[in-house]
Parts: C-alpha cells; structure tokens; sequence
C-alpha cells in the first residue's frame, strides 16, 4: 500500500517537472536568440562579438544614414501593406462563402486556400517567378505583393473562419427577421462579431509577408529590393553590425505591436 | 388595437433529401390566436417555423396571410417576427441599438426611432436598461428585450421558438404570463413552438400536436388533455395508465373491455372500434380513486409505491397479469393517513368518461 503511495507520489511530481524543464527549455531557445540579437545592436564594436565589450545607439544612429536599407525597408512595408489589404479582403470573402456553404467542393476549395502553408513556399516562389517570366513579364512590386498574398491568405482565411464558426446563426436569422439586407446584416451583425478574428489574421498576414523570403527571393530584383533579403546580404557580405539594429528595431517595433493588438483584440485568443 | 393577421398553412410538405421533415401540414390560424405547435424533438415544429419565417423554403404547400401567397418573400420582407430560444440579441450593441435595428432596417425616419424604442422597452417594462449591454441582464430581462425588439416593428406573425425554455421555473411563469399579456394586447397573431406540454397548456388558445411530421390534432388545451384523438396525443399530454385488453361489447357511447388482468372495465367507446378489438384503455392517474371494498368496474391490485408529491400522493399499484398503474391521490386534510405498502386496494376510475380506448399498435 505504502510503496503504492509513494509511486504515484512520485509520478505526481515528476510529471510537472518533466513538463516545467521541458518548457523551460523550450522558452530559453525561444528567446535566447532574440536577446543575443537585441544585446549585441547595441555594441560599441565594429564587429558582431556577444556580449558586446561596450553599449551605445551608434548602429541605431548609423541606420538614418543606411539609404539602401532605408530602401529596401520601405520597400517590405509597401509590399506588407497591400499584402494585407488584399489578404483582408479576399481572405473574408473566401471564409465567409465557405462558412455559409454546406457543399463538399467546399473542403476542397479550403484545402487548395490552406496549401500555401503546407507546401514549400521555395518551390512556389521559384514557379512564381517562372509563370510571370512566360507571361512576359518582369518581376515587379506589384507581382510581388501578389506572390506574397497567396502565402498570407491562409492565415486571415483560418482566423476568419474560426471567428464565423462561433457566430451564433440565430443572430443572422434576427437580423433579417427584423427586415435587415443581407448588406445591413453584414455591416452591422457579421462584421463587428468577426471583427477581431479579421484583425488578428491581418496582423498575421502583415507579419508573414514583412519577413517573407522564400517569394521575395525569386519575386524581387535590385529595385524592388525587400528588408528580409537585403539584410541577409550584408550579413553574407560584410557582417555588417547594422543588421544587428534593424533586428533589434524589428524585434522591437513587433513587441509594441503585439501588445496593441493584444490590449485591442486579444490576439492570442483569436489564434486559439 | 388591430386584430392581428391570419396565417394559413396549405398542405405544406418539406424534404431534406429522403427525410421527410413535415408532410400534409394543414393548419388556420385566426386573427390574433395564440396556437402551440408541441411535439417531441425532431417532430418537424422547428421547420414549419423556418418555412414560415421564409428561411426554407417547403418543398410543396402553401403559407398565405391574409389570404395571400407569401411564399416569393424572402425572411426580410415577410415581416414575420421571432423570438428565439437564446433570445439572439446582437451581443455588441445596447438594449437601446437592439431594439432600434428592425426600425433602422425598415427605413424609419431618424426621429421616431427614439420615441418608439421608449415606448416598445416601457412596454416590457425595460426602460431603465436601455443603456445596459445584454451580457448585463438577467435570462429574463434579455427576453423582454428580444420581446420588445421584436414587436417594435409590428410584425404580421409572431413566433416563439422554445422562449422560455432557458429560465428557471419561477422566472418562467412570470414571462409566461407577461408574454401572454403583451400578445393580448397586441392582438398579434402567434406561434409558440415548444415541447413542453405545460407551456402549451397554459398559453395556447388551441395547441397542435405534432409527431412524426404530421399534426396528430388541433383543439383547446382542454380537449387536447380530456379527449385525445390519439394513443400519442393521450400519452404525450399528461401522464396516463395504459393497460391492454379486448373488446368485448361496444355502442355509440359506452363500451366494456376486458383487460388483461382478467377483470372487464366500462370505457367510452370510439368509432370504429368493435367487439373483438385488440384495445388499449387510458386512464389518467388523477382520475382514479382508490376504494378498500370491491366496486363494480374496478381493478384489484397491491400498494407497491408511496410517494407523498405534496398536494397529493402518488400510488404505485401493482395489478394481475404484470400490469401496474399510478393513481394519485388528493390529499384533503393535513394528517390524512396514507396507503401502507402490500395493502389490497380497489382502483375504480372516477368517470367512464375518463377511461379511454384506442386501438391496439
């Protein structure tokens, strides 16, 4: 009986254990980089070394001067921007068509949406840039953003639908009892309940698309230059320590946002 | 006040695929009548409601007010109002901006919306909640609001899917009768659909009882409970003893069965029942009384269950052949002594017109 007790004592804390060593190892590796990253752009040095023999914003200052950079970053928001709108757009469209539908085309239709985050987004980039060539023409913003919307609208299309899957039909069927248009019954009912699910894909999407590479890298040229691939450039090139601050930016500038989104939205409840 | 619109149901048949959902469904109701569609789940109430508020449309029939075809009027222009089980107010506006939707949706002018949304939240007596979301308010209070949402924009036909199934049982007298108030007052003609018996016991003008997709009968709540047209309506309003026997003798008023207990019961007879039968008779538990002494039509049997509900106690009494029924018993004074278990009692039925015979299934 006593050796009994003493088995399931033991499971009973070795089973937490396990799991919080597990956790933590996992939040280590989680974080670990993105600290050794955001320490080191503030180094003093000329070279990338962690820890840093000394701190100042010099690389941070050293960006206002970094015109390709600049470029380039400007570039990755425009693309980011447009990726969302239309990300937005079709991927409400898309889910609010499949919620409604009970046909069974539908699941096939949903898994051709989703297949983008399955499939190698390499070998999409590369056939991208093959298809825009036969069609003659050249890689260009607009080809990009188009490029990048196809592997961003999976995820405003799952946060969607998992918004509608929990919007009370009745409150439809209220809405037009009542009188309303199918237009007045959107607008006013479907939209705000499904608001936040929306939201929570866009800021997905504006992620996914800012730090795209595999798409930009056979969609984009020396014009058309974007931050992620650039930024991998120098750093194959001349290690050069401003990268280390334009992560740090990004790092932080992601932060801010996240906390927005989470005060605005929940957004980690929308990705539940 | 007006009288309220009538809604006719013309031979209305639905099918979702191979299942037959409703079939041959023929039902008037007048001006201002509040009419119960009660039946078990999955008896197809639900779906004559969503035919009738045009969210399908009936594979064959017709559904007319006023002696017009509403059948090409898609749920927005049928100006059929609903009340739903869960009350669906839309949770990210106020009471106020609830109640003002159907009026916004109808193109009223901007300055009677206001008055009216008063006038329709003092009517189910919500006024100072106007501001409140509904995830503030009580079961009861969001119902009044879906109530006076409703009704706001003067509806033809009122449904009531299930109201009061999610309030508890006191909260749920009180709506009904606040219900029942407001649909006198209005002369508004409804539909409560419901499976409990009680709520359409107390509510209805007439009830329709439902199984299997068709009507089983129409009447007053009264003769749906004292003369049943059939075995399924008898046992689905009201509790009732069904014992087995034959058909021994039968004319236009009277009958007499033998049971399968061995001893002969007079019951009120049916048409087109005759001597030779397989019958069951139906005796309601409140309409039997329990004798010491051997009576004329009367069966004999054991105590087998005592339990004291109150107002009256519930026998449980154990007849030949394996046959049990219930009577229940009033109890008139305090410290009335009870039956003791295994006690030999009579049980004669109050009335012959209280037991009743249907054919054998």
């Amino acid at each position: 009986m006593s050796q009994r007790k003493q088995t399931s004592d033991w499971e009973a804390q070795s089973v937490p254990l396990i799991f919080g060593v597990l956790t933590t190892v996992a939040i280590v590796f989680l974080i670990a980089p993105t600290l050794i990253v955001l320490v080191t752009s503030f180094t003093d040095s000329q070279s990338l070394k962690f820890p840093p023999e000394g701190l100042s914003f010099r690389w941070y200052l050293a960006l206002l001067d970094a015109d390709q950079m600049q470029r380039a970053a400007w570039n990755s928001l425009v693309v980011a921007f447009w990726t969302t709108i239309l990300s937005v757009v079709l991927g409400t469209a898309a889910a609010i068509a499949m919620a409604r539908s009970r046909n069974s085309w539908i699941r096939v239709a949903d898994a051709l949406f989703m297949s983008p985050l399955v499939l190698p987004a390499l070998a999409f980039g590369f056939a991208a840039l093959i298809f825009v060539h036969q069609i003659g023409f050249r890689p260009n913003i607009p080809f990009l953003v188009l490029g990048h919307v196809i592997v961003c609208v999976p995820f405003v299309l799952r946060t969607t639908i998992a918004a509608l899957s929990q919007l009370d039909s009745s409150l439809l069927d209220a809405s037009y009892s009542l009188g309303a248009s199918w237009w007045m019954t959107f607008h006013r009912v479907t939209l705000p309940l499904i608001g936040r699910g929306i939201g929570a894909g866009a800021f997905l999407a504006f992620m996914a698309s800012f730090d795209n590479v595999p798409v930009s890298l056979f969609l984009a040229d020396e014009r058309t230059e974007v931050l992620p691939i650039h930024l991998w450039q120098q750093i194959e090139t001349n290690l050069d320590v401003r990268t280390a601050a334009v992560s740090g930016l990004i790092i932080i500038i992601t932060l801010i946002l996240m906390i927005i989104a989470e005060r605005l939205a929940g957004l980690t409840r929308q990705l539940r | 006040m007006h009288r309220g619109h009538q809604l006719r149901l013309e031979g209305i048949t639905h099918r979702f695929g191979e299942f037959v959902a409703v079939q041959g469904i023929d039902l008037d109701i007048a001006g201002g009548e509040i009419i119960a569609l009660l039946g078990p789940s999955g008896c197809g109430k639900s779906t004559i409601l969503r035919i009738v508020s045009g969210f399908i449309s009936q594979t064959q029939g017709r559904v007319m007010f006023d002696g017009e075809e509403v059948d090409h009027l898609p749920p927005n222009r049928r100006a059929v109002g609903i009340v739903f089980q869960n009350y669906a107010l839309f949770p990210h506006m106020t009471v106020r901006q609830n109640v003002a939707f159907g009026l916004e949706a109808q193109k009223w002018q901007r300055d009677r919306i206001a008055p009216r949304v008063d006038e329709m939240l003092s009517l189910v007596h919500m006024r100072e909640f106007a501001e409140r979301m509904p995830r503030e308010l009580s079961g009861g209070q969001q119902q009044r609001v879906a109530l006076a949402r409703c009704l706001a924009v003067d509806p033809k036909v009122l449904l009531l899917d299930e109201p009061f199934g999610a309030l508890d049982k006191n909260l749920r007298l009180d709506m009904q009768i606040e219900v029942k108030r407001l649909q006198r007052e209005y002369g508004i003609t409804t539909i409560l659909v419901t499976h409990d018996q009680e709520e359409a016991l107390s509510m209805a003008d007439r009830i329709a009882v439902m199984s299997r997709g068709c009507i089983e009968q129409v009447s007053s709540p009264t003769e749906i409970y004292d003369q049943p047209a059939t075995l399924f309506v008898n046992q689905f309003v009201g509790t009732t003893n069904i014992i087995p026997g034959e058909l021994i003798e039968s004319d236009a008023t009277a009958c007499r069965v033998r049971l399968v207990t061995g001893e002969t019961l007079e019951a009120t007879s049916r048409p087109g029942l005759h001597a030779g039968a397989k019958v069951v008779v139906s005796i309601r538990p409140e309409h039997m009384r329990l004798q010491d002494e051997f009576v004329p039509n009367c069966m004999r049997g054991s105590v087998k269950a005592v339990l004291p509900l109150g107002p009256y106690v519930l026998y449980e009494i154990e007849l030949g052949a394996g046959a049990t029924i219930k009577v229940s018993a009033p109890r008139r004074a305090a410290g009335d002594s009870l039956r003791a278990l295994g006690q030999m009692v009579h049980a004669a039925p109050a009335k012959v017109a209280a037991c009743l015979v249907f054919p054998s299934q």
